[in-house]
């Protein structure tokens, strides 16, 4: 198979959303460059079915999604436990940031049902729009609607709960910035 | 109009009208509007937080072994997966 550059480039050019996305999804880092590379695989054995000129990202975020998600149903126990693990690798990985504010949004967002996770990364951090997140996730748009907004009002809660002052517009905000200016 | 017993003037249908302030899960049932001011700023905060983190990722860019599969997979005659 011969593939044509310009499709190499888009599909080279989706990788680094598409981890983002597989970590975001996974956890773990090790985990999310298995999918990734699955993903691709997959994709390049059926890059026919591809239509030129259509939306590459939303396609691999879609294999992505349902790889992640057939192995899940193929492994139960975790499952069950899909969120607390979640959880916990983040907690085994504090050296990703060391912003407390930053590690508090970690943990927040682990605490979302993983749909609703789901939704709010592709809509709010992989900028793709309701349709294509509902394309990608294979359900109705409104239900990614729905999925965001209680994402994001849940989140809002967590965050507010207990600091409110601790989460003040300028403190937080800026070192955010600070932190994702740089690397 | 006489719509007899079943019309509802001012009476409160029990949760049609009043959200109850939280579930079971401690998750808001609806927004209240002094929930509303605060809800603004800490959703665009959300939305910075979630970017900075996404973006973390990707500003590692492709990583070696993924180029590299790509490449060779693209290149290669045979069938490749």
């Amino acid at each position: 198979m011969k593939l044509d550059p310009a499709i190499r480039d888009q599909v080279l050019a989706t990788v680094p959303s598409l981890r983002a996305f597989a970590i975001s999804l996974s956890g773990n880092v090790d985990r999310a460059d298995d999918l990734v590379q699955e993903t691709l695989l997959r994709a390049l054995a059926h890059i026919d079915s591809f239509e030129p000129g259509t939306n590459m990202p939303a396609w691999l975020f879609t294999i992505l999604r349902n790889l992640f998600r057939s192995e899940y149903r193929k492994r139960r126990r975790e499952i069950e436990d899909a969120d607390g693990r979640y959880a916990d690798t983040l907690k085994s990985q504090p050296e990703q940031t060391g912003r407390v504010e930053f590690s508090e949004f970690r943990v927040a967002l682990a605490k979302l049902p993983s749909d609703q996770r789901e939704a709010l990364i592709l809509v709010g951090a992989s900028g793709f729009s309701y349709e294509d997140a509902a394309a990608i996730c294979g359900c109705a748009v409104g239900t990614i609607k729905s999925r965001v907004n209680r994402a994001r009002t849940r989140l809002a809660h967590l965050l507010s709960i207990d600091s409110v002052d601790d989460f003040g517009p300028d403190r937080a905000t800026r070192a955010v910035l600070a932190g994702g200016g740089r690397s | 109009m006489k719509t007899g017993k079943t019309v509802n003037l001012g009476t409160p249908v029990p949760n049609a009208d009043k959200p109850e302030a939280t579930d079971a899960m401690g998750r808001p049932a609806t927004h209240r509007k002094s929930e509303v001011r605060l809800g603004r700023e800490i959703q665009a905060r959300i939305g910075q937080q979630l970017r900075a983190m996404y973006d973390e990722v990707v500003k590692e860019g492709v990583p070696q072994h993924i180029s590299e599969l790509v490449r060779r997979l693209s290149d290669n005659d045979d069938e490749a997966a």
